[in-house]
């Protein structure tokens, strides 16, 4: 109990509140509120410009396809604006970086909402993501939601339209063709543990029943799971001749390299994955996604025009970049809601409320768009897209088969 | 301790003039923050106007609203570790089971009233702390801290698996929570209500905690913080007395809890797992355990720098690392936290001495302790 001034107590010093003031200021951080991307167009517009807010995985697991999607819209507004926008309006874009984690994006879509206050949003890539965010945007945020990415159907909320394949969509052409033109019957589910797994496994597996084959087991990892060695074994053990592969990345790596190390491609097996696409190379090397079997709206190989340009645009816009302009990546579900978007605005005739737009969009049909043109479904909130079966050859995409305008079969 | 008694017991027989105490810095603090909580939505709304129409229910508000539920699970963590020595590394536990109980609740059962929400959040952040409690804190001889530490941490590490991998409640997508809660039958959106009812049960929920540590309890508990053995050796049921705490905490953080699951309309895997968890640790050590205000400073700063730090141009790819490195500095260079800058340590400790004004009388009166003057 000395004396008090020594600072034996503990009390303020000069010093320490130097140190204590100068550790907090040296970080320096007294940043202004405003923040997040902002693409302005570039130009003169004499109208007010549209709030078009994405909110996609721009870091994370999901990063290769979030930022692919973030490319592909910047490509179709810069192309609407270079046209003289919609009915003479701008497209301003506002990013928000979902991170791939549900928990942060919910944050962060709370800020294209009412900080920003966007008139549509477009985002999500897992099922995970838009069931996280679609209540931020679409109930509490009151905005209509656009949602790019092949899923496993389901969603029939109101002013929530999504752009990308259903499960009938991807799966009633894949499967029959697996099973009668190359003779699988002996399926094995590998599966992420959550929603769109679970729910196009049960599609699937009606399917693969009705055409007289077997699923041999259905299992559900953690999205981390990094071990797959019981699995792969099991694959082998049990005869399986076809892999329905629904595990997406961290656990993806793992189980692909694992299964190609035990040399069941080699074998004769076949290996599917509904969301493989072009893009894929940036998560898995290029040898373990040979021959994988898949069932998209589109492709870089698909006889296309609008396509083959579109994707010489986008390499002009994006020299070099290793986000390429796929289907699986819902990067041309991405450039289908905005265009989508368009027609809908200018179906409406400028009127920007949800109401009016969700009521326009809900019955459109769009073209100028990869993979061919599209049209929404009206009273479901789905699209009918073309689709293609294709097989992985040396780093592009065989088409095997193609269908046009595949009705979506959702929430009729 | 004993000279402050003493002093006072002397100038009182010797007529003398008392000693002035020190000035007390917390309670100023703490009305301070009451203050500024009290004002910031009408503050923010005008400030970021820009000529616009005023809307109270803006981003800026609902932002700290959060936070503000967040401060709720920082108070429980700091009942746990500043007062009652239990390192409690799995708070996020009792604050995410509140949020999950009353997810599935209002998913079965379509209840959105706050008037039921709040009281299930509480029963059920106690039940679920009295049970690991009752696990970690009671044996034969007392548990270590790094093994109360331990415990529950893996506590909170074992519930994360666990709902991510039970369909029922949304394994890895977490439940979504559709509806808003209502209050007397209106809906309460996130926006100025909303963070007035926040504001509300933090004040309530710190009030209790003060109540709590400053009472002869508290005294105890000052005991057990200071010396663990003595107190054993003075007969004091030291595991009781932990129990009852690590309860009580877990019922704020269950409070807590059920409110933010439905002011974020979301819960998940992370809400009940070691990152939110380990959040509520820094949001003590960072604004100063043992004070119960120093932990609602730190969530709030740590917060606010995560908004504001995410948000800075020039910072977006790495603005974890600048966070971290702030943590680490204010922890590392002083260790009582933001709040240890203004108080003393005499104050952070307190002192259970004679209340100022009563009549000493020897030494009757210098044992008597009467509670946190």
């Amino acid at each position: 109990m000395a004396n008090k001034h020594a600072n034996g107590g503990g009390g303020i010093t000069r010093r320490s509140l130097l140190r204590g003031a100068g550790a907090l200021t040296a970080a320096g951080w007294v940043a202004g509120f405003s923040g997040g991307w902002i693409l302005r167009p570039r130009g003169a517009f004499a109208a007010a410009p549209i709030k078009f807010g994405v909110a996609t995985d721009i870091t994370g697991a999901i990063a290769p396809s979030g930022n692919s999607n973030w490319q592909v819209i910047q490509l179709a507004v810069k192309k609407i604006n270079d046209a003289g926008g919609i009915g003479g309006r701008p497209i301003e874009l506002y990013l928000e970086d979902t991170a791939s984690d549900p928990k942060v994006a919910v944050g962060n879509v709370l800020k294209l909402i009412q900080q920003h206050k966007v008139d549509v949003v477009v985002g999500g890539i897992t099922s995970a993501m838009r069931e996280a965010i679609k209540n931020p945007i679409v109930r509490r945020g009151k905005t209509l939601y656009l949602y790019p990415q092949l899923y496993e159907g389901q969603e029939c909320t109101e002013h929530l339209y999504c752009t990308g394949p259903t499960p009938a969509q991807q799966c009633d052409e894949l499967i029959p063709y697996l099973m009668n033109t190359h003779g699988k019957k002996r399926f094995a589910m590998p599966s992420a543990n959550y929603r769109w797994p679970q729910l196009l496994n049960k599609y699937a597996r009606a399917l693969i029943e009705k055409n007289g084959g077997e699923v041999v087991f259905e299992e559900y990892y953690p999205l981390d799971q990094l071990e797959y060695s019981a699995t792969v074994a099991k694959i082998k053990s049990e005869g399986v001749d076809c892999v329905f592969n629904t595990i997406i990345p961290p656990g993806l790596q793992a189980f692909t390299k694992q299964l190609y190390e035990s040399g069941f491609q080699k074998d004769g097996g076949a290996h599917t994955c509904v969301y493989f696409d072009e893009n894929s190379v940036n998560y898995v090397p290029e040898r373990e996604l040979e021959g994988v079997y898949t069932c998209l709206d589109y492709f870089h190989t698909v006889d296309d025009p609008v396509g083959a340009q579109l994707q010489k645009e986008y390499a002009e816009m994006f020299p070099g970049t290793k986000y390429l302009f796929t289907a699986g990546s819902a990067a041309t579900g991405a450039y289908r809601a905005v265009k989508f978007y368009e027609a809908a605005v200018k179906k409406t005739g400028g009127d920007l409320s949800r109401e009016a737009v969700s009521a326009a969009i809900d019955d459109v049909a769009i073209t100028d768009v990869p993979g061919g043109d599209s049209r929404m479904v009206p009273g479901t909130g789905h699209c009918a897209l073309n689709m293609y079966v294709a097989q992985a050859k040396g780093g592009s995409y065989e088409i095997l088969s193609s269908a046009n305008m595949v009705p979506p079969q959702e929430c009729g | 301790m004993t000279e402050t008694t003493a002093n006072l017991a002397d100038d009182k027989a010797d007529g003398k003039q008392r000693p002035r105490l020190p000035l007390s810095v917390l309670p100023i603090i703490e009305i301070a923050m009451l203050a500024l909580l009290m004002l910031y939505p009408i503050f923010i709304t005008y400030l970021t106007a820009e000529g616009e129409a005023l809307d109270f229910n803006n981003y800026f508000v609902v932002r700290v609203t959060s936070i503000i539920l967040l401060a709720m699970l920082a108070v429980s963590f700091d009942l746990c570790w500043g007062y009652s020595g239990i390192m409690s590394f799995g708070q996020a536990l009792f604050f995410g089971i509140g949020g999950y109980f009353v997810a599935k609740l209002s998913e079965e059962t379509g209840m959105t009233s706050m008037l039921i929400i709040i009281p299930a959040g509480m029963l059920v952040g106690l039940i679920s702390a009295l049970l690991v409690g009752w696990f970690l804190l009671i044996s034969k001889r007392t548990p270590t801290i790094i093994f109360v530490a331990l415990g529950s941490l893996t506590a909170s590490f074992a519930a994360e698996r666990l709902v991510a991998g039970w369909q029922w409640v949304g394994a890895g997508n977490g439940m979504s929570i559709w509806d808003f809660p209502t209050l007397f039958g209106t809906d309460l959106e996130p926006g100025i209500g909303f963070y007035y009812l926040a504001v509300a049960c933090l004040l309530i929920a710190y009030l209790a905690s003060r109540y709590l540590v400053r009472s002869q309890f508290g005294l105890a508990l000052a005991g057990i913080r200071q010396n663990e053995d003595r107190l054993a050796f003075l007969g004091y049921r030291l595991q009781a007395f932990k129990l009852i705490v690590f309860s009580f905490a877990g019922l704020i953080a269950g409070w807590g809890g059920a409110i933010y699951a439905f002011h974020e309309g979301f819960v998940g895997p992370a809400t009940v797992g070691v990152t939110t968890s380990t959040y509520a640790v820094l949001y003590g050590l960072f604004g100063g355990v043992g004070t119960l205000i120093g932990p609602v400073i730190g969530a709030g700063v740590i917060e606010g720098l995560t908004v504001i730090l995410s948000d800075n141009e020039t910072l977006k790819a790495y603005w974890p690392i600048a966070l971290g490195a702030v943590m680490l500095v204010v922890v590392a260079y002083q260790p009582t936290g933001l709040v240890g800058l203004l108080v003393t340590q005499r104050e952070r400790f307190g002192s259970f001495g004679i209340r100022k004004g009563k009549k000493s009388s020897g030494t009757d009166d210098a044992g008597k302790a009467d509670g946190h003057d």
